[in-house]
């Protein structure tokens, strides 16, 4: 059985490298790598790499750009590193190998697999779940001023400060929201296709992987885009808002 | 406390994924996007580039293809200008040459008929002649032995004057 916890494999002094954490240094290698690469090797004519990913950089800069007008190049890079980190975590878990190569530990010999998808840690992604609300709040306090930011929260009139207390019960609830429905999906794929891979291990798995690919692109979408469309409306002042809104 | 220790929730290992996800955030910043981003804008600039040149370029193929219907057509105004002086030209020296010719022709016509007049003048005249004295040669021979000397000469006289009235 797949414990909630992701599994220490060691320790390094009070620091514990659970194979979550290994899979999380396995993805950033991969994007870093990635990164360096199309910087090295970026040319005015594209090659197939360099090509996907433009594709996916200009498609998301666009959809920024969409939402959120002018402020969409502080907004970007958030939502795009969501995207692509939570993505190559979610499918790093569908690799042969993953959740299946491990030691037996214990006096009971527990099965602790080496490595297991970095989103399936309730860590990670409360994290990234923590990283998106305080960028939002910090972009939302730079782009509209410490007044009109704390004014959303806080006023004389009593029933704009119920509302205020509303809005930050709101924000508490959008991290803990973010985070679970990740984990929840992700570590409900992996416990799925433990269990199918166990009754049989040929063919019968195939379906469910493929509806876990489609999972882990979509739990990345989620995440990012619900990310860019908080930052979006923390980010638009008072009297745009209203603009859109007579519109 | 019992669900944070269930779900495995450890403020190192969040700590370390924040920390890991803004080292990954600022690498992704300045390696990534702003390579992609900055080569999608000279590209998309080199294309409104290219596009702005191919539209001047066309402009001015036009400008030159108007400009040289103008030339042409000012060629074809000239040559046709041309080809009607000459025409009209043409015209005229030949009606100058006509009218020479004739008048030439008139010229020698005239000449002609003058000199046809002076000949039958002078050949009437020299016929004249050759009759009055063929008739005196006549009259010699035929009063001679009639009339004597003094009434030959009167006669012959007489005969003379009468032949030069009838001329």
């Amino acid at each position: 059985m797949v414990s909630f916890a992701a599994e220490p494999i060691f320790r390094l002094g009070f620091f514990p490298v659970t194979n979550t954490v290994l899979d999380t240094i396995i993805v950033d290698v991969l994007l870093i790598a990635l990164a360096v690469y199309i910087k090295k090797n970026i040319k005015l004519v594209p090659g197939f790499i360099q090509n996907l990913i433009e594709m996916a950089i200009e498609t998301f800069y666009s959809l920024t750009e969409s939402v959120a007008g002018e402020r969409a190049s502080k907004i970007f890079p958030y939502l795009m590193t969501f995207f692509l980190f939570i993505l190559i975590a979610n499918w790093s878990g569908l690799i042969p190998g993953f959740g299946t190569i491990g030691l037996y530990e214990g006096k009971e010999r527990t099965f602790v697999p080496l490595l297991r998808s970095a989103t399936s840690d309730i860590n990670t992604t409360f994290g990234l779940a923590i990283v998106s609300l305080v960028a939002t709040h910090m972009l939302s306090s730079t782009t509209l001023g410490i007044k009109e930011y704390l004014g959303r929260y806080f006023s004389l009139n009593p029933i704009n400060l119920y509302v205020g207390v509303l809005e930050i019960i709101g924000e508490i609830t959008k991290v803990i929201s973010l985070s679970f429905r990740l984990f929840g999906n992700i570590f409900a794929g992996e416990v799925v296709l433990g269990t199918v891979a166990g009754l049989s291990a040929f063919l019968f798995p195939l379906p469910f992987l493929l509806l876990e690919v489609i999972v882990g692109l979509v739990q990345a979408l989620v995440f990012s885009m619900l990310t860019m469309a908080f930052m979006a409306i923390l980010t638009t002042p008072h009297h745009e808002a209203k603009e859109v809104s007579a519109k | 406390m019992e669900i944070v220790k269930e779900f495995g929730l450890n403020p190192y290992l969040l700590a370390a994924q924040i920390v890991n996800f803004l080292i990954i955030l600022y690498i992704l910043k300045k390696l990534l996007y702003k390579s992609v981003l900055d080569m999608l804008k000279k590209r998309s600039d080199s294309i409104k580039e290219g596009i702005k040149q191919a539209e001047e370029g066309r402009l001015t193929l036009e400008k030159a293809l108007e400009e040289e219907k103008k030339i042409l057509k000012k060629a074809q105004d000239q040559s046709r200008k041309i080809v009607d002086d000459a025409n009209t030209q043409a015209v005229s020296i030949s009606k100058e040459i006509e009218e020479n010719s004739r008048k030439q022709a008139e010229k020698i016509l005239e000449e002609a008929k003058r000199q046809i007049e002076q000949e039958a003048k002078d050949t009437e005249r020299r016929l004249s002649e050759n009759v009055t004295n063929l008739s005196i040669e006549l009259i010699k021979k035929s009063v001679g032995e009639l009339f004597g000397e003094r009434e030959q000469k009167q006669l012959i006289e007489k005969a003379a004057k009468q032949l030069s009235k009838k001329k």
